[in-house]
């Protein structure tokens, strides 16, 4: 799905030979997540597969028939490393264990990412991304707000806790290459996607250790303006956090009469007072568009930002200039833009030098180059659903 | 003990607020010594927020947002004011590998410590730059506040409620996220600079660290030109998939009672029928209205209604194991307070630190999200007082002698 992926992405995206195995038939869940072109679902063209794989060498093993498992050995006894992020109950049936891997190959990195680590109570539980985004902390922190308690709390958009794992992960495998490099020696990282959320949880999870507080979607903002407001043309997010960024506002505004008042002369009272700021500033944004009023106040040194649909984010200028959509082409899903380089490294180059595998693309060259297995053996393990 | 993986690094972290400091927790974590380079004339905004140790009140050293995320570095004050402290800072990067900022573009410059200035002093440095927009484009020079980054990146107008405005994430996701992302990109350099000796620059942006997050919505725009409906909690291709009202909890909090929710999502008919079966109504699972996943997510409005009816009267956690036992995916919608105490697994797996602290003890802290089997990672100490470790650092590691200090300190270079 994404954890796994996503940690490999980073690392193939700066040239590390990436071999993607997925399971005979059906492959790597996300091929049936979407988006699809034209929304017609179909293996090969979801864009979260797509996007995930992109830079890595495809093939089909199934790992729970000892052929599988032993061509699977053979490929982890010339691997850096391995990562995973198959759920631990799967692990146990497959026999995926460390200990047997380690000795095929003593240098190997092995990392499990799973919803809540290798060991512990909670260990074999079922998740989701909603329910690890929950279990992690974060849910709870957003939602309908002190004015709609009704509503409840709120995930945040996509597979974001799938993505935090991988990119936790990614971090700590090449802390442990680094190790190996030096050592000679790998190792097995256990990470936790729920422990690597409650590690993101700003200054909210501190409430309760230090002052027995609770934090949750309920709570007032103790400084406003921090709030998207409707312009003309969308949604811009006004956020003054500072006393000088107030004042840029006010000038952006033509300093306005009621500016002036005692009840938003400080950022803690603009919040106490937040329902009658809101009527004024609104009728002052909804005269206004977006660009117009980001610019002007980014000029004063004010850090408002839009509210990015997706085409203002393919229409961006800035983005345009810094060369952030890359260009691929599938050869089934066709050419589209996606999202590109995280990172500009100034010595190695992030690159797409190839689009994500079709199911099984890499069998003969990685099954048959690369480990001798001969076209007839292949044959016969395709024909018997080990590939 | 084996040495730990990223031992023997040095990181001069010029860092604040929280993007910079996560990504050199990570580093710190990883076994880094990392030495936050601080200054009282204009300490760190999150030094100056709470939550403070109960009973304490506040105090540049007290505040839990800084003690998170500082955990396990050193911490030097330096004032730039003052020429002798660029010195320092000059001595210091030279017996660095690694210089981290999150400053706006080309503050680090206007300080005389641009890529360029520090390849002088050590060629093979790595420096990363995890600015809002990145170094290059017409908006290089705008800037960036937490909150903002949110909706900036196209996250909040992918979520919210179904048919309501664009809704934030309710952190400040982009922070940690760049944070994270820089740590990877670190270590890929470090990797680089072992095997050919160079050193390089990096240039991040928060928003393009976020963006790699949405393909999900992003494609959905380039694919089909149009902008994805927001979802609230529900699922495409899953459902029931919601957060359900349970008992509040039994104890007041400031006067009022907190509400408390479970987060529930099947997966397929037959975790469908498992969820029915506990309600007590296994006949559901094979009404036509919700036999299956097209079914169901027709119907979605009163299978929520029907599942929230059932949860209301019950205790989130007694919903939660109840279902992971029947095999699907629950869990508790968790607070600071459950994470806290209540969560027992987070308990077991010994992810808390305790670490004493100068100033106020001991208290709860997040501790690594990963375990390694041979080098053990773990928080080496708790996050620095302010200029806590200057003279150790000026003597031990740049060859300073006390009287040297000790002028320094007279010029206000230290401060």
């Amino acid at each position: 799905m994404v954890a796994a992926p996503y940690a490999t992405k980073l690392m193939a995206d700066l040239g590390a030979e990436v071999i993607k195995i997925e399971p005979p038939g059906v492959g790597d869940g996300s091929r049936q997540r979407g988006p699809f072109p034209g929304r017609v679902p179909h293996p090969e063209k979801s864009g979260l597969f797509l996007y995930l794989n992109a830079n890595k060498y495809g093939i089909t093993l199934d790992l729970a028939r000892p052929e599988g498992m032993e061509l699977f050995e053979r490929l982890v006894a010339d691997a850096d490393v391995l990562v995973h992020n198959l759920w631990p109950p799967e692990m146990d049936r497959i026999g995926l264990d460390f200990g047997r891997l380690t000795r095929v190959n003593p240098r190997l990195v092995m990392t499990s990412i799973t919803p809540y680590g290798l060991t512990g109570p909670h260990r074999d539980w079922r998740a989701e991304d909603l329910t690890l985004w929950c279990a992690g902390g974060i849910c709870a922190i957003n939602g309908g707000g002190p004015d709609h308690p009704e509503m409840p709390p709120l995930k945040t958009f996509g597979s974001q806790s799938g993505f935090q794992g991988g990119v936790h992960a990614a971090v700590a495998t090449l802390g442990a290459v680094m190790a190996a490099m030096r050592d000679g020696e790998g190792q097995h990282v256990d990470v936790s996607i729920q422990e690597a959320l409650a590690s993101q949880l700003e200054l909210f999870f501190e409430y309760w250790p230090y002052m027995g507080l609770i934090a949750n979607r309920l709570g007032r903002k103790p400084i406003q303006p921090a709030e998207a407001l409707q312009c003309k043309d969308g949604f811009l997010y006004v956020c003054c956090i500072e006393e000088h960024q107030w004042r840029g506002f006010v000038e952006v505004m033509g300093n306005p009469e009621w500016a002036d008042e005692e009840v938003f002369s400080d950022r803690f009272k603009r919040a106490q007072n937040w329902e009658a700021l809101r009527i004024f500033l609104e009728e002052y944004v909804s005269g206004q568009t977006v660009l117009e009023l980001y610019r002007k106040a980014q000029a004063k040194r004010v850090p408002f930002a839009p509210v990015s649909t997706m085409g203002d984010l393919l229409n961006s200028e800035h983005l345009k200039a810094r060369g952030f959509f890359v260009e691929i082409t599938h050869p089934v899903a066709g050419t589209y833009k996606y999202p590109g380089a995280p990172l500009k490294y100034g010595a190695t180059p992030w690159e797409i030098r190839m689009p994500a595998p079709v199911l099984g693309q890499h069998n003969e060259e990685i099954l048959g180059g690369r480990l001798g297995v001969s076209a007839a053996r292949l044959a016969e393990l395709k024909k018997v659903g080990v590939i | 003990m084996p040495k730990l993986p990223l031992e023997g690094i040095r990181v001069a972290d010029f860092t604040w607020v929280w993007a910079g400091p996560y990504c050199t927790l990570q580093l710190a974590h990883l076994g880094a010594e990392v030495i936050r380079i601080e200054t009282r004339t204009r300490p760190c905004i999150t030094r100056l927020l709470p939550p403070w140790p109960k009973g304490q009140g506040g105090g540049l050293n007290r505040s839990g947002y800084f003690n998170q995320y500082n955990q396990g570095k050193r911490s030097l004050t330096l004032n730039f004011k003052q020429p002798a402290a660029h010195q320092v800072a000059r001595e210091l990067i030279a017996k660095s590998d690694v210089v981290v900022n999150n400053f706006a573009h080309g503050v680090m410059e206007r300080m005389g410590f641009g890529y360029a200035a520090l390849k002088q002093i050590k060629p093979d440095i790595i420096m990363i730059s995890l600015s809002g927009y990145g170094d290059t484009g017409p908006y290089k020079d705008y800037i960036a506040y937490g909150p903002a980054q949110v909706p900036l990146s196209g996250l909040s107008s992918l979520t919210g409620y179904k048919g309501w405005p664009p809704m934030h994430s309710g952190f400040s996701y982009a922070d940690p996220n760049a944070g994270v992302h820089g740590a990877f990109a670190i270590v890929a350099a470090l990797i680089h600079r072992s095997k050919t000796g160079e050193g390089q620059y990096i240039d991040m942006s928060q928003w393009e660290a976020m963006m790699a997050l949405l393909p999900e919505g992003i494609l959905e725009y380039t694919f089909n030109g149009s902008e994805p409906d927001r979802m609230g909690n529900a699922d495409p291709w899953m459902a029931p998939h919601g957060v359900y009202r349970c008992l509040d909890r039994p104890e007041q909090v400031a006067g009022n009672t907190i509400d408390q929710f479970v987060a529930i999502a099947c997966a397929d008919d037959a975790e469908w029928a498992a969820l029915a079966r506990l309600m007590g109504r296994p006949e559901l699972a094979a009404d036509m209205q919700f036999a299956t996943l097209r079914a169901r997510k027709a119907n979605e409005e009163l299978l929520d209604k029907m599942i929230n009816q059932w949860t209301s009267n019950q205790r989130a956690s007694d919903v939660c194991e109840a279902l992971q036992k029947a095999g699907v995916a629950a869990a508790v919608v968790a607070d600071n307070k459950f994470l806290s105490e209540e969560d027992v697994h987070l308990r077991e797996r010994l992810y808390w630190v305790f670490k004493d602290h100068a100033e106020i003890g001991r208290i709860q802290h997040a501790g690594v999200p990963w375990k390694m089997s041979r080098t053990p990672t773990e928080v080496r100490r708790a996050a620095p007082l302010i200029g806590e470790h200057t003279d150790e650092i000026l003597t031990e590691l740049l060859g300073y002698n006390a009287e040297e200090v000790e002028r320094l300190r007279r010029e206000g270079a230290l401060e």
